[in-house]
């Protein structure tokens, strides 16, 4: 999940904050304190989050694009300037921008809002767009809510009193609700200082930074692991009451699956699943060095050296084109795989799966799928060449069962054809001739079609006709049989006209013989 | 056109049912094609009118005659057919049917009642009758309306009533919902929709039917409230479509959704038989479940007369809306200009299809599946790209590219990313074992199949170590039986005899001092000797075979023939050496002639195997030498400290006297060399077949063993 940090550098951010005795700060300062340490906190506990910086005045810049280099983050904010007026819509659009260049509209992302809670006055204002917005055109639109799922953090570099004198706070909250995503808008408790600045930013931290550990298992093998991007709660359904739902910390593996069986599934979100060290420092004899330099370093070789199961687990997914069924908490599941998104990088990845007890229709209820060795008759055969699935649904479907449609003439016409070309070759095709005969029959019978087996019965008796003089004699005996017995049904008579009867070929003495052979 | 490439595109695939994924680089939220459990599309009830008037000629004829043209001349094309009213509206009802249980296999019920003097129900609410051949044969029994019965006795009224009824009764989805919420029960829904295929007189009759379905619908909720197993319905829409034969003029007119009532809305189709109906009807189920189009273009096809040359083809296909929902977001999807042939002015989006890559198994990042339903399905087009895929082979459609795909890390550069060694191949034959396959469900409260699964893999996992160097026994092809038989959750007695021969192997290797695969990686200057190796790997095969003894008393016995057989830690064998020195000289002057012979045998045996022994160690370290010196690194720590671990409750086992062992062994070497002895132990404890067995199968091996190795 990215972030994008949007910093305001209006000119009231350079209010001086009250200090007793010490130096004068201003409020951009303890912005850029609150920004350090969440930086630093990304930098250790987040590693892989990208983050772009983008300062917004009247005008917006993006200051640092999506990265993982926190050093270069932490440098552009210290060189910030300060300029004139907020004007918000513009920042957010540009926000909007900027994330769906990098990512599309469906990758979530999370925006934090730095400002000092003073919202400009006028025209371009944030009150003045929010009166505004629902008399816009479609190419005016108010940036929010974001086309993507966005999550809004709003940072006041203010408190709470001091927001709500005026109507800053309120039109705040507007945005939080136009916002579909979810966020949240922090304010400082107390005065404003460093200590205060400090806990806001320590309470977005455990909000929405905190690295999702868990315990990777495969029976009696396993391995620590970070989930990352972490999962974030998902709700069910909406007809019951919504509860949202965690994954377990206990990631257990089921069992494994092809890669063709599981054919590409749909998934809620992709995660990197990254083996981590636990103690390892402590652990490990001789790992401390004289350096303090090199000591992380060192603990990382040491901990790169140690097997561990992940980069096993990983390897033999990528070998054998295999994925492993995890289980994510009660009627939850998810898949483990190799993911390679260049030709030298790969890592291992977790896919979660909608919370159903039957998330894919083609594996069938999950908890039904166990080891191969209970089934009586190995389902992959002895040398590995059939395969369970796809589980073959109770009704086929349409498209699977050879339906009638006659709604476009061409329908019709194509199935009657089928009869005529197969009468031309009695009695070679006699089976083919009365199966599509009997496919037609049923059809019109049920659409109340009885002109239409008049009309082929004529068809067949003309057919009878014209047969040449080369023609086998039991080819006029199956034609006219076939033409009476569709003349019978188009009277309706319950007798010849039921569903479920089929006009069977005619017993002649030329066809006995015949047949058996079809 | 923007950013279009081929590599990063749609997909459909093949999997049962017919699915249409999206193949798009990120993603967090995407929602199942899903409604609302008991919307108003829960429940359709169809009327379709059977009175005279309907078996009127629809006024569309259809040549039928066609093969006749390019044939003998002279012969006159018999004369084109046309459907009736009645033909038209049932075959459009059917094809709406189609669509809807393509795409929603369950949940989506029909209840099908036609009317004339009477309604006649053709099917129920239940699972099992909802399928379109069940229809058809209904419909079959019913035949097309007669045209001489009474009009003045026939209503559509009739069906209507019945389907308002059939509206309050509770369906199985309905009740198991309603028994699953107990006390909440009331928040199950009970909403439907009638559509109505008929042909009204005028708008006046159409006003009186809809003011007839809002009375019955009052009434019928009055009745419900006292009833179990009927529910009040809350909500009603009903689709009055007007159909009349092509020439004629409409006597009803075009009326948009109004609210009757709170409970009932009602609007009005009028509408031309024939194919006009039958596009009309496939708006509206797209309407109702909450279906999209999308053409599939370029989709390259043999003609059928010129079977070298291939031509492009168009399949639309309906699928949920939600399928589109990433275009839409992103502003890729322009609905203007993107017009479907067949349906009219419906909106559809065109893929390109590409031509699918053979044999690569991939797994696509898809943030949604969707069943599909093609609009035209015995097309040849249609069935060709079902039939493709139906077979288990997928397409891949074009869409705009996203950026934002990041590499991720390689798992390399992260924990145990620098070790080289790791048991791939071993793992991956270890997946394969415990690949997954579905079991029917039984009504037995054992466990799920799923934990079944996890059983199996504690199992195979309870011994493994992750990499070469930490192992000696899985090196080797001679441990294979053993290793695969052990982990089973109970072992036959040919098991326990195909386990036992694994044991008896290994024994005569190390009498033969064959050399061990084990690894010199890592360690410093010599290796381990030979007998130090066959130590090890004892060490190991018997903590493999101590974790699965728990398993039963046939898993208890592969663990006795181990123990009974392997070579002793040193300090042991020191100890026994010892103590044979000193039995040597007390037995000697005890020993009267008899066992002379049988004595000398076995201190040859000893002398041999000791020259061997030096013989084979000078081998191996020369062979150490010639590796070491590229690997300084110390040998792991860890799986020494795990073997010892599991040694010392064996050393605690308990006390049995060297002179018991000693007299132990010698007797079974002797026994073993007499050859009455199988007679004689079988005619005491009637074990005599199972020893037979044994003795056939591997008779020189044991009598080798006992000689060599006691």
């Amino acid at each position: 999940m990215p972030t994008v940090v949007l910093m305001d550098v209006s000119l009231s951010m350079t209010r001086p904050v009250a200090l007793e005795g010490s130096e004068e700060f201003q409020r951009k300062n303890l912005a850029i304190h609150g920004l350090t340490m969440l930086f630093e906190h990304m930098a250790t506990n987040y590693r892989l989050e990208f983050t772009a910086l983008v300062a917004f005045s009247s005008l917006w810049e993006l200051m640092v694009p999506f990265t993982r280099d926190y050093n270069t983050l932490q440098e552009a904010l210290s060189n910030l300037e300060d300029y004139d007026k907020t004007c918000l819509e513009s920042a957010l659009q540009g926000v909007s921008n900027i994330v769906q260049q990098e990512w599309g509209s469906s990758c979530p992302c999370q925006v934090v809002l730095v400002t000092d809670g003073s919202l400009g006055i006028g025209k371009g204002s944030l009150r003045h767009s929010l009166s505004t917005m629902k008399h816009r055109g479609d190419d005016k639109k108010f940036p929010l809510p974001f086309p993507f799922p966005a999550k809004l953090y709003i940072m006041c570099i203010a408190n709470a009193e001091e927001l709500q004198s005026s109507d800053n706070l309120e039109s705040l909250e507007q945005l939080l609700t136009l916002n579909s995503g979810g966020g949240q808008i922090f304010t400082m408790e107390g005065p404003l200082c460093l200590k205060s600045v400090q806990s806001m930013f320590g309470k977005l931290i455990d909000q929405a930074y905190t690295p999702f550990h868990a315990v990777l298992r495969c029976g009696n093998l396993s391995s620590d692991v970070q989930v990352f991007p972490r999962p974030e709660p998902v709700v069910i359904d909406e007809e019951v009451e919504p509860i949202p739902r965690t994954i377990l910390t206990d990631l257990e593996i089921v069992g494994f699956i092809e890669i063709g069986d599981i054919s590409s599934p749909p998934v809620l979100s992709r995660h990197l699943v990254l083996p981590i060290a636990v103690n390892k420092e402590v652990d490990e004899v001789g790992a401390g060095t004289t350096e303090d330099t090199e000591e992380d370093t060192s603990a990382n070789q040491i901990a790169g050296k140690s097997p561990n199961f992940c980069v096993l687990l990983h390897g033999s997914l990528k070998v054998e084109g295999m994925v492993a069924l995890v289980q994510l908490g009660p009627d939850w599941y998810g898949m483990l795989y190799s993911q390679a998104d260049s030709k030298k990088k790969s890592n291992l990845m977790m896919s979660l799966f909608e919370p159903s007890p039957e998330p894919l229709p083609w594996l069938g209820k999950m908890s039904q799928l166990g080891p191969t060795s209970d089934a009586k008759e190995n389902p992959y055969g002895e040398d590995d060449t059939k395969s369970p699935f796809p589980l073959q649904p109770k009704n086929k479907r349409s498209y699977a069962q050879n339906v009638t449609v006659w709604i476009k003439p061409s329908g019709l016409q194509t199935d009657v054809q089928k009869i005529l070309r197969n009468a031309r070759k009695l009695p070679e095709k006699t089976q083919t001739f009365y199966k599509e005969l009997n496919r037609l029959r049923k059809a019109a019978l049920a659409f109340g079609f009885w002109e239409l087996l008049k009309g082929v019965a004529e068809l067949l008796e003309r057919e009878c006709t014209l047969l040449p003089d080369s023609a086998h004699p039991d080819a006029a005996f199956q034609l006219s049989h076939a033409a009476q017995q569709l003349k019978l049904a188009s009277t309706g008579d319950s007798q010849y006209a039921a569903f479920d009867h089929n006009i069977t070929p005619m017993v002649t003495d030329f066809s006995g013989g015949e047949r058996e052979r079809m | 056109m923007r950013k279009f490439l081929s590599s990063t595109a749609k997909l459909l695939s093949s999997c049962y049912p017919l699915q249409f994924s999206l193949d798009i680089q990120t993603s967090w939220s995407y929602s199942f094609a899903k409604m609302k459990m008991f919307s108003l599309s829960h429940k359709t009830a169809f009327v379709v009118d059977h009175c005279p008037y309907m078996a009127e000629s629809c006024r569309q004829q259809v040549e039928f005659d066609m093969l006749t043209k390019n044939r003998s001349q002279g012969v006159i094309p018999l004369a084109p057919v046309s459907k009736s009213l009645w033909t038209c509206a049932v075959e459009c009802s059917m094809e709406y049917c189609r669509i809807l249980y393509d795409i929603y296999p369950t949940n989506k019920l029909v209840n099908y009642i036609v009317s004339d003097s009477e309604f006649h129900i053709l099917n129920s609410w239940n699972q099992e009758d909802q399928n379109t051949q069940e229809l058809m044969s209904a419909l079959a029994a019913v035949g097309p309306p007669n045209p001489h019965e009474d009009p003045e006795c026939c209503s559509i009224l009739h069906g209507l009533v019945a389907a308002v009824e059939s509206l309050c009764k509770i369906t199985e989805y309905q009740h198991q919902a309603r028994t699953e919420l107990m006390d909440r029960a009331d928040r199950v829904s009970n909403r439907g929709r009638i559509v109505c295929l008929t042909n009204a007189k005028s708008d006046t009759h159409v006003r009186m039917l809809e003011d007839c379905v809002l009375e019955t619908i009052q009434e019928q909720n009055k009745l419900a409230a006292g009833s179990d197993r009927l529910m009040q319905i809350q909500q009603c829409e009903l689709v009055l479509i007007h159909t009349y034969p092509l020439g004629e003029d409409t006597l009803v007119s075009d009326r948009p959704k109004k609210e009757i009532s709170p409970v009932l809305s009602s609007e009005v189709h009028s509408v031309r038989a024939g194919r006009h109906l039958a596009a009309k009807l496939n708006i509206l189920v797209q309407q109702h479940f909450d279906l999209a189009s999308t053409t599939i273009t370029n989709i390259p096809m043999k003609e059928e007369q010129h079977a070298n040359t291939s031509a492009n083809y168009d399949v639309e296909l309906l699928h949920h809306r939600e399928a589109h929902m990433e275009f839409i977001k992103s502003g890729d999807l322009h609905p203007a200009g993107s017009t479907s042939r067949d349906s009219g002015l419906k909106e559809t989006v065109t893929l390109k299809w590409c031509t699918p890559r053979t044999n690569s198994v991939e797994l696509h990042y898809c943030t949604g599946a969707y069943r599909i339903s093609p609009v035209d399905v015995n097309s040849r087009p249609s069935s060709c790209l079902t039939n493709f895929l139906l077979n288990g082979r997928s397409v891949l459609l074009e869409q705009p590219r996203k950026s934002g795909s990041k590499d991720p890390p390689s798992i390399s550069e992260g924990c145990g990313g620098r070790v080289t060694d790791y048991r791939i191949t071993d793992f991956g034959e270890l997946m394969r074992e415990n690949r997954l396959t579905p079991f029917p469900e039984s009504g037995s409260s054992g466990k799920s199949p799923s934990e079944r699964a996890k059983d199996q893999l504690e199992r195979h996992t309870r011994y493994w170590p992750m990499i070469i160097s930490q192992t000696t026994i899985f090196n080797m092809q001679a441990v294979v039986p053993l290793a695969n038989l052990i982990v089973k959750e109970t072992l036959t007695e040919d098991d326990v005899l195909t386990c036992q021969k694994t044991v008896y192997n290994l024994v005569d290797m190390e009498r033969k001092n064959d050399p061990l695969p084990v690894s010199t990686v890592g360690t410093r200057g010599k290796g381990p000797k030979r007998d130090e190796q066959y130590r090890t790997m004892w060490n190991e095969l018997e903590t493999l075979v101590r974790t699965h003894v728990g398993g039963g008393e046939r898993h208890a016995r592969v663990l006795e023939c181990v123990t009974a057989c392997r070579s002793r830690p040193p300090e042991e064998e020191e100890r026994k050496k010892r103590g044979r020195k000193r039995e040597d000289k007390e037995e000697k002057s005890e020993r009267n002639g008899k066992d002379m012979e049988a004595e000398k045998n076995w201190q040859e045996t000893e002398r041999l195997k000791g020259a061997l022994e030096r013989e084979k160690e000078e081998l191996v370290e020369s062979e150490v030498i010639k590796d070491s010196p590229d690997s300084p690194e110390p040998l792991n720590k860890k799986p020494r400290l795990a073997l010892e671990e599991t040694q010392l409750p064996e050393k605690a086992k308990g006390p049995v006297s060297l002179l018991t062992l000693w007299t132990n062994r010698v007797n079974t070497a002797n026994s073993r060399k007499h050859q009455e002895f199988a007679g004689r132990i079988s005619s005491v404890n009637n074990k005599a077949e199972l020893y037979q067995h044994l003795k056939d199968d591997n008779g020189m091996e044991t009598h080798e063993n006992g000689k060599a190795n006691r």
